[in-house]
């Protein structure tokens, strides 16, 4: 899924390790995150949006014809 | 500024995760070279003595230590980590399985293997090496 992390963590001045450090994950988490390798689980995804102060879906943006589990 | 923003340092968290692993992993390892070694040289596992299979089994427990040490860096780390952990680990199962079901079945056609149990350990370590890598570099 792709995000704004990358953006928003640069825009306050932050390596991916000072980020790691704020949200209590690895700097390889973060990496992937912003890769968008990897999709945060909701309890991450609310420390994320609670640290920039910005709801979930202004940070992630899910793709717009999202697979549907059968 | 960027390009320093980028820095793929690790971070104080993942420094902290490493050294209580460390800590956890390595007096594991070292009690069991210690055993192991004590074992091999006056367990006597050549001989007739009864004890000589309490002897053989002996490093098993500081090997349990390690495994300790394991699941509890498992907790530890966050869960992106614990995917490629949890899957590394599911395909070093999967080897081990696959090893050992095809040299049950080369016994059952007769064919013994010598050190049957030390080539499953190692196809499932490698297995485990193998796949940890190609995830981390998905």
């Amino acid at each position: 899924m792709k995000n704004n992390l990358k953006t928003l963590r640069e825009g306050r001045g932050w390596t991916q390790g000072a980020l790691a450090d704020q949200l209590g994950v690895s700097r390889q988490t973060v990496n992937a995150l912003e890769t968008g390798r990897y999709d945060p689980a909701l309890p991450l995804a609310f420390r994320i949006s609670r640290l920039f102060a910005q709801p979930i879906e202004a940070i992630f943006i899910p793709p717009e014809d999202p697979d549907v589990p059968n | 500024m960027t390009r320093k923003l980028d820095s793929k340092d690790r971070s104080d968290g993942d420094r902290a995760v490493s050294r209580a692993y460390q800590l956890e992993f390595w007096p594991g390892m070292a009690a069991y070279a210690v055993v192991l070694t004590g074992v091999l040289l006056w367990g006597g596992l050549d001989g007739n003595s009864p004890w000589r299979f309490v002897w053989a089994v002996l490093p098993v427990i500081p090997a349990l230590w390690i495994v300790r040490a394991v699941l509890r860096h498992v907790r530890r780390i966050d869960e992106y980590q614990r995917l490629l952990l949890l899957q590394g680990l599911g395909g070093g199962f999967a080897v081990s399985m696959i090893a050992s079901v095809t040299m049950a079945f080369l016994e059952i056609a007769g064919f013994r293997v010598p050190g049957v149990g030390w080539i499953i350990y190692g196809a499932g370590m490698l297995g485990w090496i193998i796949t940890g890598t190609v995830v981390g570099r998905r």
